[in-house]
């Protein structure tokens, strides 16, 4: 008995074999040599250079990184209602009998598969100041030219609708499974309580759609706080560092730069704030729901 | 048995090959040159390795131009890191040296002992050749072109407004400026993109002009003139916001479409406009503008290109050799006639060798001129960072003018201390 029980934990270790392999190499190894890196300068073609806390000191004073931190919390205060009211609103329409029900879930889920890089191509050329799409349509009603990309006060705003119309797809599933999950015997008895559509929505879906709103504040605060091809390829952080997302400046730092030291200080810096703001965000947010 | 015989056969074979392969080696050394990957450079590497094989049957040379990538520093330092560089390169930016040389690239070219010499005889300037020189007291780089930065102007318009020279002074632009803007054209243009090398084309040989042919270091130290720099920024900043300069980037070339009068730029755009121009389209060139309290020469950036030897060569002393051969009287005057870039040496107008070429190509003799009151850039660490850091100040002082000029130039000498503490 005892010997097969051996045999077995084996057989069990091999067979774990492969993800451990990946978690060494692809998780543990890149996280211990960043966090060894934080302490050092290197260059990728120099030896690694032991410097203390320096990376720290020069952290404190980098007035850029900092603002690159305030833009990125900007894009998620434009980004993160949009998307939920968005999201929300499309769930609850396809949450009703409507025709062709199926296909309008399938269109809306579609851009959240397309590659960030094509949709980010697609939304320059329409966002163009003078052959965008957008700017043609608003010239051809006689509007102003509006300057989506070129204006610092409208180009971040710009990038978060660009995201969401991206992303919101995803939020919709979440949402609808969220919507599917309240018991239609609540609505009946709201319904014989004589409760009108905004109280029963009000009273009932968003309240037990609490674990959901959760989940898609944490989720999208997540992603959101690594935008960068967005603006790496929209606006390169333009103009005057108003788009200069915090991901965007720890890869400036480490491949443009060749900052692999300080880019990691960085990195992990940046993973503390996102650390905060999600337990913040749990703590202030979630509700015990029924 | 049968095992054995193949064995002690194929050892036998490898054996002699490996003899002659020796033997090859001894008798033909083999050197690797990287030149720059664009048509007019490789056409005269391909010709200057052709005669050099020719003399030196025992050195051969394989000309290859500098593989692509984002840029020829990124695919050097990659290079010096995988140690597939290669003997010469002749592409090399001052203002990378110092990676190069603390990754341990490099081969120090003031240790020849014929080094002293061959800078004598190219008549390079003292004070030039100094800015080559890298922390340690080394030269690491053989000045070999340079393309000073100048203005051009479209003459026809100049004509139409009444104006007869080029402007010399910031206030003689301005006035020009005014004159132009009335004909409905952009008197001036630069690439407003915050890119850290296209300060190289605005900012840089600007603030060299305005300070007498300062750079950004002395020594290892940044030590920017601050008056100079205020000045620049002063300048650019009304050339946005009177309008002279457009904020906006052209699909096609404005200067050449006649949207624009001004422009600063190379003596590589001659062969561009030669090339386009339409029919009766005139330019010039003349020297960068200057503050009106200016005194004495107008220097400018030199943008040089510098030839080095990596450390990874087998064969340094013919490698040396090699490059002595690159920056001869017969290679100049072949880099004149094929690319119109300039050789960096003081008897660029007075050496017969280059007195047709001139007569030939008045336009470059403008640059000619130019060529000994050019400044480089300091081989100091993090230059990238630095410029980065004047590109950001720009665009914020004089593309949108939310920072004043000594505001931009505080914050500037600010980042900049913060990039090299951390540095050191």
């Amino acid at each position: 008995m005892v010997k097969m029980s051996k045999v077995d934990s084996k057989a069990g270790y091999f067979m774990v074999m492969p993800y451990l392999i990946y978690f060494a190499a692809f998780i543990a190894y890149p996280l211990i040599f960043s966090f060894i890196l934080i302490f050092h300068r290197w260059n990728i073609v120099t030896p690694m250079e032991f410097i203390g806390l320096k990376n720290f000191v020069r952290l404190f004073k980098d007035e850029l990184f900092f603002k690159s931190i305030i833009n990125t919390l900007i894009f998620l205060s434009i980004h993160i209602p949009l998307q939920i009211v968005i999201a929300l609103f499309f769930a609850n329409l396809l949450n009703k009998q409507i025709k062709f029900r199926s296909l309008f879930r399938a269109l809306y889920f579609l851009p959240v598969v397309v590659s960030s890089v094509v949709v980010t191509i697609l939304w320059q050329q329409m966002y163009a100041y003078e052959t965008g799409l957008i700017n043609q349509v608003l010239s051809g009603f006689g509007f102003k030219k509006i300057p989506w990309l070129v204006s610092p006060e409208i180009a971040m705003p710009s990038i978060a609708v660009m995201a969401t119309w991206k992303n919101v797809g995803f939020y919709i599933v979440l949402f609808l499974a969220g919507l599917q999950s309240i018991p239609n015997e609540l609505y009946e008895v709201a319904e014989i309580d004589g409760a009108s559509s905004f109280q029963k929505f009000y009273r009932i879906t968003l309240p037990l759609l609490n674990p959901t709103v959760v989940l898609v504040i944490v989720l999208s605060t997540i992603g959101g706080f690594s935008l960068f091809i967005e603006p790496y390829i929209l606006t390169g952080g333009g103009p005057l560092d108003s788009t200069l997302s915090a991901m965007l400046y720890i890869y400036n730092q480490a491949f443009y730069f060749n900052h692999m030291g300080y880019a990691a200080t960085l990195g992990f810096f940046f993973a503390l704030v996102i650390l905060v703001v999600v337990i913040a965000q749990r703590k202030f947010i979630e509700r015990e729901v029924y | 048995m049968r095992f054995f015989l193949v064995l002690s056969l194929l050892f036998f074979v490898l054996g002699c090959s490996f003899e002659r392969k020796d033997d090859k080696d001894q008798a033909n050394k083999k050197l690797k040159y990287w030149c720059a990957p664009n048509p007019e450079e490789i056409e005269l590497a391909k010709i200057l390795v052709d005669k050099w094989n020719r003399l030196h049957p025992e050195i051969q040379v394989e000309v290859q131009p500098l593989p692509a990538g984002q840029s020829s520093e990124e695919v050097l330092l990659s290079a010096i890191a995988g140690r597939t560089t290669p003997d010469v390169c002749s592409n090399i930016w001052p203002g990378a040296i110092s990676e190069y040389t603390k990754a341990g690239g490099l081969v120090a070219l003031d240790e020849f002992e014929d080094f002293d010499s061959l800078v004598n005889a190219r008549r390079i300037p003292v004070e030039l050749l100094e800015s080559f020189k890298s922390g340690d007291g080394h030269i690491y780089q053989l000045p070999w072109k340079t393309n000073p930065i100048m203005l051009l102007y479209n003459v026809k318009i100049f004509k139409e407004a009444g104006l007869e020279r080029p402007p010399r002074t910031y206030s003689e632009f301005f006035e020009a400026c005014e004159k132009i803007k009335q004909l409905g054209i952009f008197p001036g243009y630069t690439d407003i993109r915050p890119i850290w090398w296209q300060r190289f084309f605005d900012f840089y040989p600007f603030y060299i002009a305005s300070s007498g042919g300062k750079t950004l270091f002395k020594g290892e130290n940044f030590d920017i003139d601050y008056n100079s720099a205020v000045k620049v920024f002063e300048f650019f900043r009304t050339c946005f916001k009177m309008g002279y300069f457009p904020i906006t980037n052209f699909q096609v070339d404005p200067f050449l479409t006649g949207k624009v009068a001004m422009r600063f730029t190379g003596p590589w755009t001659i062969a561009y406009l030669e090339r386009n121009k339409p029919d009766g389209f005139e330019y010039d060139f003349a020297p960068i503008p200057v503050p009106n309290d200016h005194q004495g020469k107008v220097y400018t950036y030199g943008d040089p290109k510098n030839i080095a030897i990596f450390s990874t060569t087998k064969y340094k002393r013919e490698a040396w050799e090699f490059v002595k051969f690159l920056v001869s009287e017969y290679s100049d005057s072949l880099l004149l006639e094929i690319c119109n870039q300039l050789p960096i040496r003081g008897d660029l107008l007075e050496n017969r060798k280059f007195t047709g070429y001139f007569n030939r190509n008045l336009k470059m003799k403008v640059f000619a001129q130019q060529t000994p009151f050019t400044r480089g850039i300091d081989s100091g660490v993090e230059m990238k960072e630095i410029f980065d850091a004047i590109s950001r100040e720009f665009e914020a002082c004089a593309v949108y003018g939310v920072k004043s000029p000594e505001e931009a130039v505080r914050n500037l000498i600010k980042r900049s201390k913060i990039i090299l503490e951390w540095s050191k």
